[in-house]
């Protein structure tokens, strides 16, 4: 709780107007932002612009945030959601691509399952690291938004699926499913590797 | 436990999150199933793989130029429009508001609050420094209920919280407020400005552009920006005759000086609905009637009006005074 005092202060201040008091709240979470989006997006332009957005955001909307909880976690579901956006609009850019809602209303991707890569055949190149790094990174982008998400929270970020369902503004249940998809796609995509 | 549940709960105990229990049990199921356990072996290896894109640091540049991007955008934005201000400032400084002292013209102005988005916003701020102080103990709060004596004027939005019997509701609301002050008072003008564009009755409109109207006829304070600005918008554009004209006669003494002021009441000659309010502008605009631009529309004025009076008086005018060479 101690941790907590001076930042709410800061918090309180931002939302009367003080601009130095927002700067100060930006450097404390700039890092953790920009290595979301990097990682979500692989590409260094995408995140900046993901800062951009976040950070203007919530200089926007910081009136409203009532402590209802974290500021953390706060900051965390802009720029989920701005990160979400950005892979829709870039999985619907894709022409082959095939996406139907289950009744959660999560995507299911029917074209992940098939894996395109069987063609890839030489298992001693498979083992260089950068080459194994890309095949990560394609299955990654076979995912749908949501569950790409929920991997990259729980698997890269360390969050617990509670947190994770609060910034997604759903249930913790509902994340651990995601999770379990995720998983099990992920697993198939890369089956050929081993 | 049957294997699907178990490949289930493999996942979660991969990632830390199984309770103790249902990881004893989880276990047992493994020591007997040959299959569960090439499972956890595969789960143990997707991780690995997953590791091989780790999570990068990212560079010095990239901070910098992104924070440098950041602070440009919030220097370039728009300062905030002066009513936001004002209601920021009128709930910070309620109390020395209260205390202004009264001047020879007192004014009360009552009636809807500034705008029913900052009547909402003064009830958020309001709930946040309530809540903020019980925010550690209890996980759930109960958001402030609606002011006493104010009107709530939609809902915009209702969501549940999963799993549970709490429900936020977002609504905005019209305050009714009222102050007291007197005309010099800069919180007093600004309401007068909101008042006569804003308010919905021409009655308010009329009040308060004749009270702004007297303040630059007697030269208080009428300066270009403001006030003025206020009621030239105010002679261009509000539906009410009696308003445009009182609006008309704060602007008479600067038509000279100022080219705005001299433009409006050219426009009000020309386009005004109202006859009165036509030949009042050609009254004001006697001062320059040698301007070009003034014997121009006196002119187009002369043929086209619609009122034959007003053509006359215009002739009359522009025989008056001679050609500029």
């Amino acid at each position: 709780m101690q941790a907590r005092a001076p930042e709410m202060e800061l918090i309180r201040e931002a939302q009367a107007g003080s601009r130095a008091a927002f700067d100060a709240l930006v450097r404390q979470y700039e890092h953790q932002v920009l290595r979301l989006a990097l990682h979500l997006t692989g590409s260094e332009h995408d995140a900046e612009d993901i800062y951009q957005e976040a950070f203007l955001k919530a200089y926007r909307y910081i009136g409203n945030f009532r402590f209802e909880c974290s500021f953390y976690t706060w900051i965390y579901r802009i720029v989920t959601n701005l990160c979400l956006d950005q892979m829709r609009r870039r999985k619907t850019r894709r022409e082959d691509h095939a996406v139907v809602m289950d009744r959660s209303g999560d995507e299911i991707d029917l074209l992940a399952n098939v894996s395109d890569d069987r063609s890839f055949s030489n298992p001693a190149r498979e083992l260089d690291r950068k080459v194994l790094g890309e095949r990560i990174q394609a299955a990654l982008t076979k995912l749908t938004p949501r569950e790409r998400m929920v991997f990259e929270l729980k698997h890269y970020q360390g969050l617990r699926l509670r947190t994770i369902g609060e910034m997604l503004n759903t249930t913790e249940e509902t994340a651990k499913n995601t999770l379990f998809r995720a998983t099990k796609k992920l697993r198939l995509q890369l089956a050929g590797l081993r | 436990m049957n294997c699907e549940l178990a490949q289930e709960r493999i996942v979660t105990a991969a990632y830390g999150e199984l309770p103790d229990e249902q990881a004893h049990e989880l276990e047992r199921h493994l020591a007997g199933c040959a299959n569960c356990q090439a499972e956890r072996e595969q789960l143990r290896a997707l991780k690995l793989l997953a590791d091989a894109y780790p999570v990068a640091e990212p560079d010095a540049n990239l901070v910098a130029r992104s924070r440098l991007r950041l602070e440009e955008a919030l220097d370039a934005l728009p300062p905030m429009r002066w009513y936001e201000r004002l209601s920021q400032h009128m709930m910070n400084n309620f109390a020395s508001l209260q205390a202004a002292p009264v001047a020879a013209l007192l004014l009360l102005v009552a009636g809807a609050g500034v705008g029913s988005l900052s009547g909402f916003e003064l009830a958020q701020n309001r709930a946040a420094h309530a809540a903020a102080a019980q925010a550690a103990k209890v996980q759930a709060q109960p958001a402030a209920a609606p002011a006493e004596g104010a009107t709530i004027a939609n809902i915009s939005s209702i969501v549940r919280q999963p799993n549970s019997q709490m429900v936020e509701v977002r609504y905005n609301q019209v305050v009714p407020q009222r102050i007291a002050g007197s005309l010099n008072d800069p919180a007093i003008r600004q309401l007068l400005m909101l008042a006569s564009e804003n308010s919905a009755s021409a009655g308010v409109r009329d009040d308060s552009v004749g009270l702004l109207a007297a303040e630059c006829r007697a030269g208080h304070g009428c300066q270009a920006t403001g006030i003025r600005d206020a009621l030239m918008v105010a002679l261009r554009y509000d539906r009410n005759a009696g308003v445009r004209q009182k609006a008309l006669e704060g602007l008479e003494p600067y038509v000279a000086q100022d080219v705005r002021v001299r433009d409006a009441v050219l426009e009000a000659l020309l386009n005004d609905a109202d006859p009165r309010i036509r030949t009042a502008a050609i009254n004001i605009l006697e001062p320059v009637e040698a301007d070009t631009s003034v014997r121009q529309v006196l002119h187009t004025v002369a043929y086209s009006d619609r009122n034959p009076n007003i053509r006359t008086v215009s002739r009359q005018v522009l025989s008056r005074v001679p050609e500029i060479q």
